[in-house]
Order: C-alpha cells, then structure tokens, then sequence
C-alpha cells in the first residue's frame, strides 16, 4: 500500500488551476501533483487572455480546477478548444468547477446585461467562505480519487488531515474578527461577498456603479454622500483592482483604503489558503 | 434576393429551434450560446478593396450560434448580414464542427470556417482594433478568408505551446480571375499548412510567432488574350464576393504578436503589439514565363510576386479608452495587355476606441493613404465612425 501510493505520487498528475486559491487547495489535497495556476492574485480573473502558455499548460492537464459560475466564460472555453485535451472537456471527467459543489450567493432567476456582467450562477468568488470552500475541498477529494484512483486512500488521507486544520482555524477566526461585525464597508465589486456574509460585514455600496464597469466620476459623488454618513469602516479593493476611484473617495471621505489579497500570492503574507484568511482578517481589524 | 429571403427563414427556423434550449437556465458550456454584433458606421469616403461604402453604413453585422453538440463534436454557425445597394444579403461566415474528445492532442475542423493562417485570420473581425483589415488582408485574403473545407491540427503536449495544422479548402474566393469563361478549377483549390509557437515572457508579456504557408491550385492567371485591361481585379469593389483581389499559386505569411499587461492584469492597460509580412509568389501565366523575355522588354520587372505587411500597436490605458496605431502596404502587379504594372498602397492609421462596457465600442479612426498607380488613390483620407455592439452570450477572447 505504501510503495503503490509512493509510485504515484512520483507519477503525480498534472493540475490545472484556473485561480490560485483553487491552486492552494489543490495543493493541501495532492501535494506530489504538478499544480499549474492559470492567474494570479493580482489579475483580474474575468479577463484574462487564452495566451498560448495556458494553452500548452491545459494539453497536459490531467485535471482543471475552476471556480465556474461563469467566471473563466471570456477564456476557459477557448482554452478548451485550444489545447485539444479530451481529458478536460466537462465536469463529468477531468474538470471540475467550485460553484457546482455548493449553493453560490446571488443567484438570479433572470439576468440582463443592463445590470452589467453579472451572471445567473451566483457570485463565483467564493474561496472567502470556509465552509463553502470546506464543501468544495470533499468535492474535489472525489474528483482526485475519480482521476486517479490509485491514489485514492492519499487524497482522503490529506483531505482528513486538511479539514482539521481548517475546522480548528473557522472558530478560532470568526473569534478574531468578532470586532469586525455589524462594520459597514464600501467595495469594489462584489469580490468579497462570502468573507463579509461569513464576518457579518455589511458592503453598503460598490465603487463600480455596475458590475464589470468601472467607476464613474458621478458615480463616485453619490458614493462621497453616503461616505459622509459617517458610519463606513473601510473602502477596500482586491489585489487586482485598481486604487485610483477607492482612493479619491478615501482622501474627501476622510477614510482608509484597504487592499485585500484576492487570493494567495496577494501579498506576502498569503503563501497559502491559511494565511489568506489570516492576512485578510489582520488587515480589516486593523482599519478599525 | 429570393435565394436570401428563403435563407433567412431557414435561419429564423434555425433561430426558433436553438431558442428552445436557450431558456435553459444553465448556458454556459453545455447549451447553445446565442450572440449578435451589430456594427454601424458613417464614413466619408472609401477604401480599396474595403466592404464598407461610403456615408452611413452597416458593417459586419452576424448572428452566430455555437455549443458542443455531444461529448465529442463542437459545432458553430455565424451568419453575416450585409446591406449592399439597398439589397439585403445573407451570407454563412461560419458552419463548423470540430472535434473535442481526439487523442493525443488532435483535432478536426470540417464545414465553413475560417482559415488558420496568419494571426488575424482566425479572429472575427468586429474584435480588431481598426474598423476594416490591413490593406494585405484585403488584397490577398479577401479581408479574411473563410471556406468551405477541412482541418487537421495538433498540439505538442510542451510547455512552450506548439502547434501545427493543416487545411484543404474549395478555393472558390482565392480564384484568378477567369477572363473568358472557360477556366477548368481544380475542386480542392486550396491547401495551407501553419504552425505556431507561443509562451510568456515573464509576468507581463506573452506572445505567439507564426508561420504559414498556402497553396493555392487557381491561383495563377490564365495567359493574356489581348483583351485591354483584363486584370485581377476585375470583379471588382463592391460585390461582397470576400474574393482575394490579388491572387498568386505560392503565398507564405509570417506573423508575431506580443502582449502586455502589469503583472499579467488586462483589466486596466494592456498593450498588444502586432504585425505579418505576406508574399503571394508565382502569380503570372506559365506560358507567358516561357517567352518572358519578350515581356521584359515591355518594362515589365520580371518580378513574380506580390508582398505586403503591416505593424500594429494597440494600447488599451483604462478600461473605457484604448487607442490604436498601424501602418500596412501592399505591392502589388496588375496586368495589363501583355504587361504588368506594379502598384503600391500605403496606409498610415490611428484609431481611438471609447468602451463603456466589455460589450459596446465607439471608435473614431483616420486613415492616411497614399497610392501608386493604386485605383487612382494619391493622397486620400478616410474618417470612419463607427459602432460594434455584441449582445447575448459572451464571446471568449482568443490572444
């Protein structure tokens, strides 16, 4: 049993990751696979580009690990085609898509692009809830023993030892950012939705006027106005977003501009999916 | 226009059928995927070899439906409206499958589609920068050149990405022209072979160089019959044919495309920077080769190929504004009783696009032409306005 699980992890399979936290977790649940992630914290996963390195990484990909909920709708499917890889076509094989394995938050019955780009699957970001993103681990757990089940008894093996860490650190978490509840917040798109719905933060209101379109100079005034109601914690962006519309609302409202780490790799602190949430608490406590 | 209106139903049908499935809640990769582009411009004059006409206008406006059939085939359908001379026409850009579950890195592609060579070629054209295709699209590709036909095409199993295919097509719109009727074409009249290799460079670059090379069987002119003035572009402007103008038997493009961003982010700024060099070689009669010492004579430079290339910049410096720089020239030869008289185009560019969301463009583009011998153009400018629109399912962006 020993030497067949060693043999495996020698031949490890190839991961694809379509953003770095789905990386991350890949990583806690098959450390000996080679693990590719398509983005980084500080891109934009909406758009990006099907460019011909993510091309070439997804031909070898024994398995895709994506948020879904039509996040990677600009590129994922071109990367498909492209890479001609039979493996990663659909969930029923070696793609795997976060979004499928929970209820996302909201979804909608019907969409139009008046509302901006929004999407009728839910928000697709959400790594920032840990019980979701717990759900999601067991999910993918079954995906890795499905792709290779020799390799099974490990994947669960890591899973178990994964979910431990985890369940001792959701309490020990919710007990840090207990300050941080009831705080009301102005955002820039709904990047972080699962974090202030897990905290019990409100994001009163978005620097974007609608989703996917950046914000506006009138758009700003209205926020500047509510901004002035004196009850805003923080404004905060991602990694990826820019500073330039949070920090011309946080210089006239008189308050702080907060960059959070999108993902791991956002900032130095955030080497795995641990100290994402560490470094993503620290940095909202410390605001106050 | 009795043959479109009975298309059109055909494509109403067609619309009605794939409709049924589109209230699907799940759209996304599994059931169809429904767009439209509407493209609308007023420019002031024209452009050689150019669709577009001059005043108001409707550009490429398509309908385009595509999702996977099964587990193993792809399919995709884009038909093209175009108004010309007060007539509406419908024409099918694209009716493809493709294979998606073949071993070993391979694929297939049979039906309409548009050809794999060169960089732009394969990229709809509402996603271009410019409102209308380099002058050497134009002259040597018919804008962008699609027909009916099959592919073949692999991808190396690297982390440099390589890929490399092959394709057989009818031909019809790479035709020399047939003066008198008669010509015998051979029914595959097209084969092009390409290869491309791409990768990052470093955390704010990628980019692809590539390779092909068609040929094309029709491709060479039938010998002069002292007909004046027979020449390539016979058929010639307007006619929405998508037909190369300037046709040769050998035609080889080279093409690079680089792209940036900081840290990889296109949200923001991005850079691209692109270009391709054509040379449609072999283009004159084999009889007249024979005795071309005699046509020498005539001043003729004896020279046996056609070339043109064009350099691109585009910046994209905040979601809403990008703005565009591209130069581009042709040379071409156009016969001319028993000679050929070179011609040249140059074309100077810039293009300044406002996008209020990932969907809407408006863009203002000014283009410089000077020309030799080239349908009487001297020294023109061109104003051109113009909106490109898409509505329903996202398109996904290719590099």
């Amino acid at each position: 049993m020993a030497l067949g699980a060693a043999n495996s992890a020698v031949a490890g399979i190839n991961i694809f990751a379509c953003e770095p936290e789905y990386a991350a977790l890949a990583k806690e649940l098959a450390p000996d696979a080679r693990i590719y992630s398509a983005t980084t914290a500080m891109q934009d996963p909406h758009q990006v580009q099907a460019r011909p390195s993510l091309i070439a990484k997804m031909r070898q990909a024994d398995l895709a690990v994506c948020a879904g909920a039509d996040l990677e709708i600009g590129w994922l499917p071109m990367l498909q085609m492209k890479s001609a890889n039979a493996k990663v076509r659909s969930t029923d094989q070696g793609l795997f898509f976060a979004a499928e394995q929970i209820d996302t938050l909201d979804q909608m019955a019907s969409v139009d692009r008046s509302m901006g780009d929004v999407h009728a699957k839910g928000n697709p970001h959400l790594h920032f809830d840990p019980r979701r993103l717990l759900g999601v681990a067991e999910a993918l757990t079954q995906k890795l023993a499905q792709i290779d089940p020799g390799s099974a008894a490990e994947y669960q093996g890591n899973l178990t030892r994964f979910s431990q860490r985890w369940n001792d650190a959701i309490p020990r978490w919710e007990e840090k950012a207990k300050p941080l509840q009831g705080n009301k917040v102005i955002a820039y798109h709904s990047s972080f939705k699962y974090l202030y719905n897990w905290l019990g933060i409100e994001q009163v209101a978005d620097l974007e006027p609608k989703p996917g379109i950046p914000p506006s100079s009138s758009h700003l005034a209205t926020l500047l106005t509510r901004a002035k109601q004196g009850d805003i914690m923080a404004i905060i962006i991602a990694s990826y977003q820019s500073e330039r519309g949070a920090d011309w609302l946080g210089e006239r409202a008189d308050l702080p501009v907060i960059m959070l780490p999108m993902s791991v790799g956002g900032n130095d602190d955030s080497i795995d999916l641990f100290g994402l949430y560490d470094s993503v608490i620290d940095l909202l406590l410390a605001a106050q | 226009m009795t043959i479109s209106t009975i298309r059109l139903t055909g494509v109403a049908a067609a619309c009605a059928f794939f409709s049924i499935n589109a209230y699907a809640e799940d759209s996304s990769l599994t059931n169809p995927a429904i767009s439209a582009v509407l493209d609308g411009y007023y420019q002031n004059t024209e452009r050689p070899m150019s669709e577009r006409v001059e005043g108001f206008g409707l550009g490429h406006t398509e309908v385009a439906m595509s999702a996977n059939i099964d587990d193993m085939f792809y399919g995709k359908l884009t038909a093209v409206i175009e108004v010309h001379d007060g007539e509406t026409e419908l024409g099918l850009e694209e009716a493809f499958i493709q294979t998606m579950a073949m071993p070993y890195g391979l694929s297939m592609r049979a039906g309409r589609f548009l050809s794999d060579i060169g960089y732009l070629n394969n990229q709809h054209v509402h996603t271009d920068a410019f409102s209308d295709r380099p002058a050497a699209y134009r002259a040597f590709l018919g804008s962008h050149y699609f027909d009916d036909g099959l592919r073949v095409s692999y991808v190396a199993p690297t982390d440099l990405y390589w890929t490399m295919g092959a394709e057989a097509f009818k031909g019809d719109s790479m035709q020399a022209a047939d003066e008198h009727g008669e010509r015998d074409y051979k029914t595959i009249g097209v084969y092009t072979a390409f290869t491309k290799i791409g990768g990052d460079a470093g955390i704010n670059g990628s980019w692809q160089a590539g390779l092909s090379y068609l040929r094309n069987e029709n491709g060479r002119m039938t010998a002069e019959e002292h007909d004046d003035h027979a020449a390539v572009q016979e058929d010639h402007d307007h006619d929405h044919s998508h037909s190369a103008q300037y046709t040769g038997e050998n035609t080889y493009v080279a093409d690079f495309v680089y792209k940036w961003a900081p840290n990889g982010n296109y949200k923001y700024q991005h850079l691209t920077l692109s270009g391709e060099y054509f040379r449609v070689a072999d283009f004159k009669p084999l009889e007249e080769e024979h005795d071309d010492h005699g046509s020498d004579a005539h001043g003729d430079s004896g020279k046996d190929y056609q070339d043109g290339w064009y350099l691109s910049s585009v910046y994209q410096f905040s979601p809403k504004w990008s703005a565009g720089v591209r130069y581009g020239q042709v040379d071409t030869q156009l016969m001319h009783d028993d000679h050929f008289d070179p011609q040249k185009l140059k074309e100077t560019e810039v293009s300044l696009a406002w996008h209020h969301s990932h969907f809407s463009t408006v863009r203002l583009q000014y283009t410089n032409q000077q020309g030799t011998n080239f349908d009487g153009i001297e020294d023109d400018n061109v104003i051109t306005l113009q909106y490109v629109m898409t509505l329903g399912a996202h398109g996904a962006h290719q590099f």
